[in-house]
């Protein structure tokens, strides 16, 4: 890669006058690309990547070049709320950090008083490098309820492999796989948790050979060599009857076959359920194809797995996790160079340990919301939301009084949205922390001004599972902004629970790396670093499972009363399980397609995101518009069983006619009303989050496949959005201008500073 | 004198977009005005085959430089390491240069009511950088800057 390394910091020092160049690592996503952050005189001018950064090899996203149009944007949170109206009426007077803390504290110790700490519950969206404070923090206060996207994103994949290998296997792209089979992921546009798309774009390069399934044709899937365009929901069904092909050409590895597994016998015979003809029959993907795919997959050597989020948004969540996990184990792909690695943290604190799970008392943890239900779940800490929901709205099993969101937008990311809207309508006491008042915090009581990666201090990716650990360092101070570690640290001495905190939120991440046998300072002398990498360590140790093998059939699952093995199972709401709704209704609805710029509800304000996708895209095939009357760039209704929706009409043939795509998480926060169009476009409104509609272990609710109509609206270019350009968002913000935008919030408070921070990155 | 210009590999293109986000923090254009854009080539049918490829637009400082030779006033020239200029204070705003480019890679600016266009970052050439977009940021490594080892 040394032909790539670009990126003349001393040389961009001189040019442009920058007085300091700081080494951080961004957060734009679930974090990951080490980054170069120019400043001149206390300010954040530029960022860049970092060349030996040796996850993303100072490569970079339109996320994380935007940073500065987020630090520094003019409709930006910087100091406490409280709401004067009611609820979403838009009407804020600014607080102290000491009355908006000491509030909070009040309320959630008068709600453990009376109601139990379970009816507390703290909530992020997906993981922002905050996860296992806020766990911490619940931990020891005695609430089990954190609810999280985890039901349905990421913790699938490390429930999954926990119990079937010990960790989380990861693509070992640095030895280059010859065989990469990409699975309902948009590797190159998304975040995919431990992931970027540099180096499977390079082991591309290097001749690896692509298998695509995807119902999408992106652009990952037309330079594949193999592109299966499946129908959206049948993974399970797909992978079986790949391992199928597998088990009857002879093409597995028999050796750890022989040696390494358990349950082989039970695993043929369910793969066995699966011969072509009804593989295709379920899939829609032809005979032909399977087979090349899964000859491909077996016989070349290594070959690897890179897996996404789109199937784990299913009924068969678990399933198709672990369907995928068979097909690495039986082919011996498993902790081999170039495989499906299991990589070893640095010995430090890790997520579990910090996350403090042993404090919480038994008698708490029984209590966690729908544990005794979606069992795989629980016994992982992860709720499912609709039972939040429903606590809150009915007070069963046991009322919830108080909901913390922490970088979390659940009225636009979380299905069927206008029961989201309803309970945090009548939820009795809400904080919200984010960058911005989004349509969430437009419900709250208290918002909270959180910081971004250029404002905080932390050990970044140390939640992941690629065993690299890379320093992110502050540089900058905006207005009053905290980072989320900082803020829960604060309260936690609020509660009286300072003895499992800190002074200082620095103390903490001293006592997450002492192991290692550095402090903080000392691992931001470093630029990153990784304990040595050993392969096959199964052959020593077996796996960390109850039987020490790789459970293609699981013991766990069969203990919790669950299918040991992987078993495909019809989506609730497909033409297939409900044809008679299929009359009406006669699309498949696909949701959540990932697009440069945005991650999920964020950086609709960031201009030069919002630049690369101005409005919600429905992709539409032709044949199918054409038979509704639809143009291309028409706003189009979509409509559910659940309510109807708008967004703009892209015709494409990268999709089966059957089949219509639609973007999720869309907010307009150019539209200055406390809605902010929250309901306009927002596809999670389209979603039924029945329990029913979830898998039974994981709870994943099934947002990726449901049933639609779509039609031509009356207004075609009667657009969704606001005039985004005219909200004056892309003009230069000086320092004495930042601020909520509100007068009234303003008025009489000192100007919000941004301050050079003295920490030197290098 | 060596010869600069940008050599996109568009076939490794992922559609990212990071190269129009590199480009916007270095040149500020305004909204509604790239000077580097990323579109998308089908999907369409080719040999039982559905294909699509991004294609990454920008100016291809030509040789000849038509838009310099339809510019009235001056505002565009060439230079000696084959980098066409274009100044944005001498444009009047004709439009003259728009017509005159076929890979339609001049942008209108109608807030300043100028004509603008990549200028290949000539002002980080000049001081031993390259330009935004090629600067390592693409993560297929598709975009590249023909010439650089004159930079060294």
């Amino acid at each position: 890669m040394t032909e790539f390394r670009y990126a003349n910091a001393p040389r961009e020092m001189e040019a442009y006058g920058y007085d300091r160049v700081v080494k951080s690592h961004c957060r734009m996503c679930h974090g990951g690309c080490g980054m170069l952050v120019y400043l001149k005189d206390g300010r954040v001018e530029k960022v860049g990547g970092d060349p030996d950064c040796p996850i993303s090899h100072g490569t970079v996203c339109s996320k994380g070049l935007a940073s500065v149009q987020l630090a520094y944007h003019p409709d930006r949170l910087t100091h406490p709320l409280r709401r004067l109206g009611p609820k979403a009426s838009g009407r804020w007077e600014r607080i102290s950090w000491d009355e908006a803390l000491d509030t909070i504290a009040e309320r959630m110790l008068a709600y453990r008083e009376e109601h139990g700490a379970e009816s507390v519950v703290l909530g992020y969206g997906t993981g922002r490098e905050n996860e296992a404070v806020i766990y911490r923090f619940a931990n020891y206060f005695g609430s089990p309820n954190v609810l999280t996207a985890g039901h349905f994103c990421y913790g699938p994949r490390i429930a999954t492999t926990v119990i079937t290998c010990g960790s989380n296997v990861i693509v070992d792209y640095d030895n280059n796989p010859r065989c990469i089979m990409v699975w309902g992921n948009n590797v190159t546009i998304s975040n995919p948790d431990c992931y970027k798309g540099e180096p499977f774009s390079q082991a591309l390069n290097a001749g690896a050979k692509l298998i695509v399934v995807d119902p999408r044709l992106t652009r990952v899937a037309a330079r594949a060599d193999i592109w299966l365009q499946l129908r959206p929901g049948t993974d399970t069904a797909l992978a079986l009857g790949m391992a199928n092909v597998i088990i009857e050409e002879e093409l597995y590895d028999h050796d750890f076959v022989a040696n390494q597994v358990h349950g082989w016998e039970e695993f043929k015979a369910r793969a066995a359920e699966y011969p072509l003809e009804k593989t295709t029959e379920i899939t829609w993907v032809p005979q032909e194809k399977i087979r090349a795919a899964a000859r491909l997959f077996a016989t070349t050597k290594p070959a690897a797995v890179q897996w996404g989020v789109a199937i784990e948004q299913q009924v068969t969540c678990a399933d198709n996790n672990r369907a995928l996990l068979a097909l690495m184990g039986i082919t011996g792909n498993i902790d081999v160079p170039g495989g499906q690695m299991l990589f070893k943290q640095p010995p430090i604190r890790n997520v579990s340990q910090f996350g403090a799970h042993k404090a919480l008392p038994p008698e708490q943890a029984a209590k966690r919301l729908g544990g005794d239900v979606f069992r795989l779940a629980g016994n992982f800490g992860i709720i499912n939301p609709k039972f939040v929901w429903d606590a809150v709205l009915t007070e069963q099993p046991y009322p919830v009084k108080m909901l913390f969101f922490i970088s979390s937008n659940p009225l636009m990311t979380r299905a069927n949205a206008r029961e989201v809207y309803s309970a945090l309508e009548k939820v009795d006491f809400m904080a919200v922390a984010d960058f911005f008042v989004t349509p969430t915090a437009e419900l709250a009581d208290i918002v909270l001004p959180a910081a971004t990666w250029l404002e905080m201090d932390y050990i970044g990716d140390f939640w992941k599972r690629h065993g690299w650990l890379l320093p992110r360092r502050k540089v900058i101070q905006v207005g009053e902004c905290r980072s989320d570690h900082e803020m829960l640290n604060d309260l936690a001495h609020r509660v009286g629970m300072g003895e499992h905190f800190w002074d200082d939120f620095e103390q903490g991440l001293d006592w997450i790396l002492e192991p290692s046998g550095i402090t903080f300072q000392e691992f931001l002398q470093m630029d990153h670093f990784r304990r040595a990498v050993t392969y096959q360590k199964y052959l020593v140790k077996g796996f960390s499972t109850p039987t020490r093998k790789f459970e293609l059939y699981s013991t766990k699952l069969e203990e919790w009363g669950y299918d040991p093995l992987p078993q495909y199972r019809e989506p609730p709401e497909s033409p297939v399980s409900r044809p008679e709704l299929a009359r009406d209704y006669p699309y498949v609805l696909i949701t959540g397609a990932r697009q440069p710029g945005f991650f999920h509800s964020e950086n609709r304000q960031l201009p030069w995101a919002r630049e690369l996708h101005p409005d919600p895209i429905v992709e539409i095939h032709p044949a199918t518009a054409e038979k509704e009357g639809i143009r291309d760039g028409d706003w189009v209704v979509i409509e559910s069983p659940r309510g109807r929706i708008r967004q703009k009409a892209k015709l494409t043939e990268g999709i089966l006619p059957q089949v219509i795509a639609a973007q999720h998480a869309w907010w307009f926060p150019e539209k200055r009303d406390p809605g902010h169009g929250w309901d306009e476009s927002n596809v999670n409104i389209l979603i039924d989050n029945g329990y029913d509609h979830c898998d039974p272990a994981m709870g994943a609710t099934s947002i990726r496949t449901l049933l639609c109509k779509v039609s031509p609206e009356d207004l075609r270019d009667r657009s969704a959005a606001g005039d985004w350009t005219a909200a004056g968002w892309d003009r230069p913000v000086t320092s004495s201008d930042l601020g909520r935008g509100d007068a009234s919030a303003r008025a009489g408070a000192p100007p919000a500073g941004v301050h050079s921070d003295s920490k030197e990155g290098e | 004198m060596s010869r600069y210009r940008l050599r996109i590999l568009d076939k490794l293109c992922w559609g990212c977009k990071t190269c129009e986000v590199a480009c916007k923090q270095e040149n500020r254009a305004p909204t509604g005005v790239k000077l580097i854009e990323v579109s998308e080539d089908g999907p369409y049918w080719r040999d039982d085959e559905l294909r699509f490829v991004f294609r990454v637009e920008r100016c291809r400082h030509c040789g000849t430089a038509p838009c310099a030779d339809a510019c009235p006033t001056g505002a565009i020239s060439q230079r000696q390491d084959g980098i066409v200029v274009l100044d944005r204070d001498e444009c009047t705003g004709c439009r003259d240069c728009l017509a005159a480019c076929s890979f339609d890679a001049i942008a209108f600016d109608d807030a300043r009511g100028v004509a603008t266009k990549c200028n290949l970052c000539y002002h980080r050439i000049d001081r031993g950088l390259l330009p935004a977009c090629a600067d390592n940021v693409c993560l297929a490594h598709c975009i590249h800057l023909h010439g650089a080892d004159i930079i060294d």
